[in-house]
């Protein structure tokens, strides 16, 4: 593909997917008529870039699909419209008409029970966020072949089952809000990761603002959705203090809180107050709690709160107890407790491919430098390396290990 | 779409000796039936798992067996086949099918003609 293209389907396929499947209710036909509209796009945009790209693939994308429907002749399986005649090339490069958003429609669909679990984010992040099968296995921590295989399988299912492209309705909702709240934080931890945020996910990170509001606005009294809500909001706001002037990352206890962007957080605060009247004691809630004590700090002069954030990393262990949580709160321990007790609580760590997970390898290093075992120090900065990190996040560990003499 | 919904019980609950438990299910899938309504194309109970024969194929041989094709503690009793829009729809369907006491009901889309 080529790099506008690229740029505008990282940005616009999760759109464009789910309005054509929604539209035609078949998730093959969206993704094959996407895929010969990009295919299309190379010649038609070597002279002219149209005026607004992404809507440009959806109605080509469209043409396509009720073309494949009309030769197929199922007109009963799709939402025909009114017969239109077929825009000319002029009026395709100057549409910019709004795609329908079917995007929380089709997080549902992905999210659905009858999938199975491990398939469903892995679908999600392919479909509605436009990740890579191989940016999906660094997240999940598995081999690309099994993600691939997972995503064949789920769509197999979708299609054979004849899940539907509908958000359910009331009754519907219990059953399948887990998935697709522990989708979304999936999908959120992955465009997090990207520091600068200038990457390939900065688009879909922005996204997840309206994705959640969406999401508590039609759930107003579930507090995990609204828990989201906030932490996706108390992350966002801290985006433009994340990487300093030379594009290094800069770990949240040094960033400037005078560059955080305070009506985000207030933003935030106003969805986690709502999150802990209903539900204090929710694992989603005690998560959110961690970023608002970050967020609440005035400026660099003001000790960084890691008393505090202990102290909710032990609420939060109560509720949700798992070997990302303890490497979490591993570093809040260090500078309470002491770099030894973190070092002895990481090491105890036991979770399957964490090998590959790189913050565990990033604490690590810090950790052993602190302690003054360089050797082993240099090795974990090497393997976190190793684990191709962003932009922002390599220079930073490169910097970490040059320290490390 | 056309779904097969296939009703998994342990028969023995029916078992009691006078009738009763079976005359009081099968009053309940009547009033099933008519709540489904029209969506409803076909359905049935089968007999008891002790009037199963299973007839197997095994290297092209084929042998008759006394008994289900499987023994276990649940058992195919009986299916209903529906039309429904999607998934959720006969999901919704089969949440209603009435059972004596614990059961499952599998839902599984039939195959379409080809051509449809």
């Amino acid at each position: 593909m080529s790099d506008p293209l690229d740029a505008v389907f990282r940005a616009a396929s999760g759109r464009i997917i789910a309005g054509l499947a929604a539209r035609f209710r078949s998730l093959d036909l969206a993704e094959e008529a996407l895929a010969e509209a990009c295919a299309r796009a190379v010649t038609a945009w070597a002279r002219d870039t149209p005026r607004d790209p992404a809507a440009w693939l959806y109605r080509v994308a469209e043409r396509i699909a009720l073309d494949r429907v009309r030769q197929a002749g199922v007109r009963a399986a799709a939402r025909l419209p009114e017969p239109e005649s077929d825009p000319t090339p002029e009026q395709l490069m100057l549409d910019a008409r709004p795609i329908p958003d079917e995007r929380l429609a089709l997080i549902f669909t992905c999210c659905h029970p009858a999938i199975h679990p491990e398939a469903r984010a892995a679908l999600t992040l392919r479909l509605v966020c436009g990740l890579s099968t191989e940016e999906i296995a660094r997240a999940f921590l598995s081999a690309e072949p099994t993600i691939a295989q997972r995503l064949v399988r789920a769509k197999r299912k979708i299609a054979g089952a004849g899940i539907g492209f509908d958000v359910p309705g009331p009754d519907g909702w219990a059953d399948r809000l887990d998935a697709v709240l522990t989708t979304l934080d999936i999908a959120y931890a992955h465009a997090h990761a990207d520091g600068a945020g200038s990457g390939r996910h900065a688009d879909y990170a922005r996204e997840m603002l309206g994705i959640t509001a969406t999401l508590a606005l039609m759930l107003p009294h579930e507090p995990e959705v609204l828990a989201l809500a906030a932490t996706v909001r108390f992350a966002e706001a801290r985006r433009p203090a994340r990487v300093n002037a030379d594009g290094v990352m800069v770990p949240l206890s040094e960033q400037d809180p005078a560059r955080w962007d305070t009506a985000l957080i207030a933003e935030g605060r106003h969805y986690l107050a709502a999150a802990a009247r209903i539900g204090p004691y929710r694992p989603r809630v005690v998560a959110a709690l961690i970023h608002a004590e970050w967020c609440a700090r005035g400026s660099l002069s003001e000790p960084p709160p890691w008393r505090n954030i202990l102290t909710i990393y032990d609420a939060l262990l109560s509720v949700r107890d798992d070997a990302i949580t303890r490497l979490n709160r591993a570093v809040a321990l260090a500078e309470v407790a002491g770099y030894e007790a973190a070092l002895e609580e990481v090491d105890a760590l036991d979770l399957p491919g964490l090998a590959h997970f790189l913050p565990y390898h990033a604490v690590r290093a810090g950790l052993l430098y602190r302690l003054g075992l360089n050797e082993a120090a240099r090795a974990a900065y090497d393997s976190a390396l190793a684990l191709g990190p962003g932009d922002a996040e390599r220079k930073w560990l490169e910097r970490r290990r040059a320290e490390v003499s | 779409m056309k779904y097969m919904l296939m009703i998994y019980e342990n028969e023995a609950v029916y078992d009691d000796g006078t009738g009763a438990a079976m005359g009081a299910i099968i009053e309940k899938h009547m009033a099933f039936g008519e709540e489904v309504g029209p969506a409803m194309l076909h359905g049935a109970g089968l007999q008891p798992v002790t009037t199963a024969t299973t007839v197997r194929t095994d290297g092209g041989v084929q042998t008759l067996h006394d008994g289900p094709f499987a023994e276990t503690r649940e058992q195919l009793g009986g299916f209903y086949l529906v039309e429904a829009a999607d998934l959720d729809a006969a999901i919704a369907i089969a949440k209603k099918i009435p059972l004596a006491a614990n059961g499952a009901v599998e839902v599984r889309p039939v195959m379409a003609p080809p051509g449809m």
